[in-house]
């Protein structure tokens, strides 16, 4: 009897065995800097209204005879990997096949660390989901080709697209043709600054706007632009000794105070897309080129390390007193930083008096290169017609204000926009305090969107994506973190290896 | 006339052993409970292996603009004329030049240490020197990252206090970027201090009397005793180590995210393996090189177990 017991036993404990080894152990969220918005960020509603120009008329399908059409929701190529906004995306989806019973949604979610390679994977075995999100620029660029022209289902709709704003329509199209997604989330670039800092340096705040001029402590009215920033971040940089860094004696070795940070994620937005608007793809679709002012920018920034020492090295950078490898400024210790909106997510630890001001201009023209995160249909998509229909709910739906604070997104909605920000105000940490401080100038924010890089966006399309990714990678490593480098050899050499890349 | 029939001899078939009901019951229950690792072994590592040599005639990759195709030896064609791979070989085996006489001399002479019967609290010792290997690996590499920092590392903040006025940049300079590598793999050796304790104690103390009653004293013990006797350890730690360094991945793609930065010199055979298999999917190419790179180890594997009857001896040899 023991012994019949026991074999089915051992074979159950074998079963348990092998679905032990096959599973695959729970990977962590990854850290997306803009996913750790959710925990700071209350979900707190903007308007819990339906768009009525993009999302769809409310009359509730009936479901057909073969049951309900199955929308596969691809996530995380652009973030939205953590728990909290895993809960809220299926809250979503949950609350649509609730008005929509001819569609059920199937949310698969991959984190951001492996998910474009099982995004290709999909792609690949042939098995594509329906829709795809949220994906910024880049992510979709990474896979250029796939993705569904939707001007045909937006013509059949008569979807209405007034409510956006004209340069973010742009942004989703390709070569002027098509159009590849309908705005959703959008972080507009600004300059973060520390008032304080600027108060002991008995310097003038940046402008508070665009098109004003900059008072130098001589009493000058000069233009916004970088040459003014670097020499005011000179003065802002401070040894340990209280020297700044157009001092003699000045100690590059010991600073504690940096006047300025550039945005890090890419060699293309560390200074290049701030200085001008660019491609390293030329227009015939083939030749790798550099953009005169992004290389005037890379010269700037290398300087700025390396000579002028505003900026901090990569190996600066690592250390935890400057936060070790994410967003300096929060360390409380830089002055200026230009970055994205979406960086509000974890200011919090920035101190309680910063400010934005206006990004400073390129021999005469201010570029603040843009983000957007959005939704996409697979161009392999079986069901477009379904998958539009839920990313019409997506976008503009009544979800749409949970979907937008779970990923700290900017509404691309105009009419949405001015309450985006009153809430922001409103919000306030565990302790009952409020997160942000109570006078910052949001409007500048806003108004950097009519400089977005919209024609040629920082992220935009290169052949190999991946590859070529990879060479700038390389070089933003070696510009920030090596000395004594000749920068217009290295741009030959970076051209050359780009050249390689688009060639393969 | 009466054929002379001449008795066949049995062919000397082995037969298989006569296996009683208990024992075919036993190996019955024993293949059942492998089975868990046999299916493992099928489905995780032969049947990939298998699929990676057979991308490597073919042009699949995870962007399939081109349908996919029989390539025959393009990629092995390719893998001869990429400038790359064999800078990214030159970059793996200069680096087990340094790395290699370190990660299995260290060990052993730390084992022989902790094995001394001098050694006051050598069980404090092993614990200490085994810890590092239980502290998650990526871990120990970024704080390693930031002790190599030299902003404000500890260790070129000790430099400078002891007078060195220009400390290396360990991780950034293409000359010391060995060195600090080499540094942050000594800090794991707890593993290979644990094998060699284990073949140290497997020494019959009776060798070491014999040699004292013939009046040897401690390096003779350990020249004639010890070393020999300890050689097949010391084989199988060099196989793993030699196995370990043509891999070497982690570290590099931790500490400079797999740029292969300062100047290429971190961009190491494995690592372009990761980076064309994953990062630019290209599969073909990337079964390709890890093909190349499993027959340069077998090689080298292949050589060391040849030259192994010369000087590894194992107990009960003639």
């Amino acid at each position: 009897m023991a012994s019949r017991l026991s074999r089915p036993a051992a074979l159950l404990a074998v079963f348990a065995l092998v679905v032990g080894a096959c599973g695959g152990s729970t990977t962590p969220p990854a850290a997306s800097v803009a996913a750790s918005t959710a925990a700071s960020v209350a979900p707190s509603e903007v308007a819990a209204s339906v768009a009525p120009s993009v999302a769809a008329p409310s009359v509730i399908p009936t479901v057909p005879p073969g049951g309900p059409v199955t929308v596969t929701w691809f996530c995380c190529l652009g973030g939205g990997d953590e728990e909290s906004q895993q809960k809220t995306f299926k809250d979503v989806a949950k609350a649509f096949e609730a008005t929509h019973p001819n569609i059920k949604i199937v949310l698969d979610h991959t984190a951001y660390a492996g998910a474009r390679q099982a995004f290709s994977v999909k792609l690949a075995s042939g098995t594509p989901p329906d829709v795809v999100g949220p994906i910024g620029v880049g992510g979709a660029s990474a896979f250029e080709g796939q993705w569904l022209d939707l001007q045909p289902l937006i013509t059949k709709n008569q979807v209405d697209l007034s409510d956006y704003d004209q340069q973010m329509l742009d942004l989703y199209k390709a070569g002027g043709q098509g159009q590849y997604g309908i705005p959703f989330a959008i972080y507009p670039s600004e300059l973060y600054y520390q008032p304080d800092m600027f108060d002991e340096a008995e310097l003038e705040y940046p402008p508070t706007s665009y098109g004003q001029q900059y008072k130098m402590p001589d009493g000058s009215m000069v233009e916004w632009n970088y040459d003014t920033v670097r020499n005011i971040a000179m003065l802002l940089t401070l040894d340990k000794s209280g020297k700044n860094a157009t001092e003699a004696g000045f100690d590059p070795g010991h600073i504690v105070q940096y006047g300025f940070e550039p945005q890090r994620d890419d060699l293309r937005t560390i200074g290049a897309g701030f200085f001008g608007q660019g491609r390293l793809l030329a227009d015939d679709g083939k030749t790798a080129q550099i953009p005169d002012p992004w290389r005037a920018a890379w010269k700037w920034i290398y300087d700025g390390i390396w000579k002028d020492h505003f900026i901090m090295s990569d190996q600066v950078y690592q250390t935890p007193a400057f936060m070790g490898g994410y967003d300096a400024f929060n360390s409380g210790k830089i002055a200026m930083d230009e970055n994205f909106l979406w960086s509000v997510c974890c200011i919090t630890e920035a101190g309680g008096n910063w400010n934005l001001g206006a990004l400073p201009a390129y021999q005469g023209k201010v570029t603040a290169p843009i983000n957007a995160d959005t939704f996409r249909i697979t161009k392999a998509s079986k069901h477009p017609d379904e998958a539009f229909e839920f990313l019409r709910y997506l976008v503009a739906g009544e979800g749409r204000t949970k979907l937008l604070n779970a990923i700290s997104g900017f509404p691309a909605l105009k009419s949405d926009q001015p309450s985006f920000f009153d809430q922001l105000k409103q919000q306030k940490n565990d302790k009952g305090k409020l997160i942000y401080p109570p006078d910052v100038n949001w409007d500048v924010a806003t108004a950097g969107i009519q400089y977005a890089d919209v024609q040629n966006n920082t992220e935009s399309f290169m052949p190999n994506y991946n590859k070529s990714l990879d060479v700038l990678v390389k070089y933003l490593t070696r510009f920030t973190g090596t000395a004594g480098l000749d920068v217009d050899t290295e741009l030959t050499k970076m051209q050359t290896e780009l050249q390689a890349a688009f060639n393969k | 006339m009466t054929a002379i029939s001449i008795p066949r001899r049995r062919l000397a078939v082995p037969r298989r052993p006569h296996l009683s009901p208990q024992a075919r019951r036993e190996a019955r229950w024993g293949l059942i409970f492998i089975s868990p690792w046999i299916i493992g072994f099928f489905a995780f590592t032969l049947l990939p292996m298998i699929a990676t040599l057979a991308f490597t005639f073919t042009n699949i990759n995870l962007d399939q603009k081109e349908p996919l195709s029989f390539v025959g030896i393009t990629n092995y064609s390719r893998l001869f004329s990429d400038p790359q791979a064999w800078e990214s070989l030159g970059v793996t085996l200069r680096f087990a030049v340094l790395a290699l006489p370190i990660s299995v001399g260290l060990p052993l002479l730390v084992a022989l240490l902790l094995n001394s019967r001098h050694l006051r609290g050598s069980g404090l010792f092993r614990v200490l020197f085994f810890m590092p290997y239980v502290v998650p690996f990526v871990a120990g590499v970024l704080i390693w990252q930031t002790m190599l920092n030299p902003a404000d590392g500890w260790i070129d903040v000790f430099l400078r206090a002891i007078g060195v006025a220009h400390p290396p940049d360990w991780l950034r300079d293409t000359t010391w970027v060995y060195p600090g590598l080499v540094f942050i793999g000594i800090w794991g050796i707890g593993g290979g201090v644990i094998v060699y304790l284990a073949g140290l104690s497997g020494i019959p103390t009776e060798y070491y009397d014999a040699a004292r009653i013939d009046g040897a004293g401690y390096l003779r013990q350990l020249q004639h005793v010890t070393l020999p006797l300890l050689t097949p350890v010391i084989f199988y730690t060099l196989i793993l180590g030699i196995v370990e360094v043509l891999q070497y991945f982690l570290v590099p793609l931790v500490l400079n995210q797999g740029t292969g930065e300062p100047n290429g010199s971190t961009l190491f055979l494995n690592l372009y393996i990761f980076k064309n298999f994953f990062g630019y999917q290209d599969l073909a190419y990337g079964s390709t090189i890890a093909w190349f790179l499993f027959a340069i180890t077998l090689v080298i594997t292949a050589v060391l177990f040849g030259t192994a009857r010369r000087w590894v001896f194992y107990a009960g040899d003639r």
